[in-house]
């Protein structure tokens, strides 16, 4: 509480004397408008003084910053602006071309899917060709090979005839008989197989 | 006590106090004094100091020398740089157009200058070299408001006056005596006397608004101080109880003070570049005239 007490007293002291000095001014009453020439002179010269140094060392350096950062973020916004444009023009440029190469793409698919029906269809009928050639050449082959087989086995049986008929006649015919007995076997067997067939 | 409170004026703390013997120029009369150093022009002179040994290195800062770094402020030039900006494309370029970067090194000067006088003002020198010293009188009263000085403040405003009717000439020719007389030629013995009376009244305005401003808030604060004084007379528990109140009132008047000293040294700035805007800019002079109307109804609020 003592301590208390002494704070407040030397703040209050300290108060006091500050006041004293406030109150140390005293006389005739002050004049607000107090001031003459000096102080316009005084005025005149410092603020030209600060507009000219300023101007020159601060003002200038600062107003041209700002006019090359006007300049540089204009100059950035039209090649942006410029940039985006382009841009834009690329783009629907790279899109048409995009469009060009799928319709191209396409067309070249088609094409070849088309390509590829022709040539099956050829390799078919081509091959269809080849098994019916194949299949003709067989049939002569066969023809030719039953004729033969036909013709053998004639003879052998006009032999056999011969050979049959010489023991039971008992005598041998001549060459001359053999071959008009063939042939006429001959003909008789053909005529027969051409009443067959 | 009545001797204590006679000499407890608190306009004593805000006039100017002369340092040594003013020249006598004539025995009577308006300019009969020059005063040859005061407290308010050592404020003026330091403010000059300030601006033109730091504030020139602190605005000049940049990030870097080259590229985009050499456009990019830094540390308290970006303070600096921030107003300037604000200056030039808020306040300077609508009132001016075309002619905004041809004044604005003036007008950044007057901001700069003006606010800084402010400031300056209201740090308390004197009180601070009491504490240090001990001495309550002292050879010189330190510390003032440069602004708080009606020939200072008015020879600001002449300033500004001198550009408006220079430049008006200057660019706008006979554009800009013909707006001294908007009417038909008849009216012209009627409408010039009133338009130069309106160019004066400016001026005027001008002069009085800034000097009006600073010097009422330190009026404000010396008689709020001045309370803590009557009661101490009265006694110690009276003194500190009414120190409390007093003190604290005094650091939220301190802090409107640091928003009027902004304030001001703006509207000073403000109504300097309208008023050269609508001289130099004669030919759409209506439009800038509303806006001129504007910015002073907003000063007048203030």
């Amino acid at each position: 509480m003592m301590r208390m007490t002494k704070n407040w007293m030397m703040i209050g002291a300290l108060m006091a004397t500050a006041t004293q000095a406030f109150a140390s001014d005293s006389g005739e009453a002050p004049n607000p408008f107090a001031g003459d020439l000096g102080n316009a002179v005084w005025t005149l010269v410092i603020f030209l003084i600060v507009v000219v140094l300023l101007g020159k060392f601060l003002w200038g350096p600062i107003l041209n910053g700002l006019q090359s950062r006007e300049n540089f973020i204009a100059t950035a916004l039209r090649d942006a602006d410029d940039a985006s444009k382009k841009a834009q023009a690329q783009l629907a440029e790279y899109s048409q071309k995009l469009d060009q190469a799928r319709a191209e793409a396409t067309a070249i698919v088609e094409e070849g899917r088309r390509d590829a029906e022709v040539t099956k269809r050829a390799i078919h009928e081509e091959a269809r060709n080849e098994a019916d050639k194949m299949i003709e050449r067989a049939k002569r082959e066969i023809g030719i090979a039953r004729d033969s087989a036909v013709r053998e086995l004639c003879d052998l049986g006009a032999k056999l005839a011969t050979d049959a008929a010489s023991k039971i006649v008992g005598r041998e015919l001549s060459q001359a008989d053999h071959e008009r007995l063939i042939r006429e076997s001959i003909d008789e067997i053909s005529a027969q197989n051409a009443s067959r067939n | 006590m009545t001797a204590m409170l006679a000499s407890s004026n608190p306009l004593t703390h805000v006039v100017q106090h002369v340092w040594g013997e003013p020249i006598k120029l004539a025995d009577s009369g308006v300019f009969s004094t020059f005063t040859v150093m005061s407290n308010q022009i050592f404020m003026m002179v330091l403010a000059a100091f300030l601006l033109i040994v730091f504030v020139i290195r602190a605005g000049r800062r940049r990030r870097g020398n080259a590229g985009m770094d050499a456009l990019v402020a830094s540390g308290f030039g970006n303070f600096i740089e921030t107003i300037c900006v604000y200056l030039r494309d808020e306040v300077a370029k609508p009132a001016l157009g075309e002619h905004t970067d041809r004044f604005i090194k003036y007008i950044w000067s007057v901001f700069f200058f003006i606010f800084t006088c402010n400031l300056l003002g209201l740090l308390p020198f004197d009180a601070v070299a009491y504490f240090v010293t001990g001495m309550p009188e002292h050879p010189v009263h330190l510390g003032g408001t440069a602004t708080a000085n009606i020939w200072t403040t008015g020879t600001l405003a002449f300033c500004t006056l001198l550009m408006m009717v220079f430049n008006g000439l200057r660019l706008g020719g006979t554009a800009y005596l013909a707006h001294f007389c908007p009417g038909p030629l008849l009216m012209a013995p009627l409408l010039v006397p009133v338009e130069i009376i309106g160019t004066i009244a400016k001026i005027f305005a001008l002069t009085v608004r800034l000097f009006a401003n600073m010097m009422a808030g330190h009026i404000l604060l010396a008689v709020l101080i001045g309370f803590t004084m009557s009661a101490f007379a009265v006694g110690l528990t009276t003194g500190i109880g009414v120190t409390i109140p007093v003190v604290l009132g005094s650091v939220a008047i301190n802090f409107l003070e640091l928003f009027v000293a902004a304030l001001q040294a703006f509207i000073f700035t403000f109504l300097t570049t309208l008023f050269i805007g609508m001289s130099v800019n004669v030919h759409h002079h209506d439009d800038h005239h509303e806006e001129g109307h504007h910015g002073e109804a907003a000063a007048h609020a203030h």
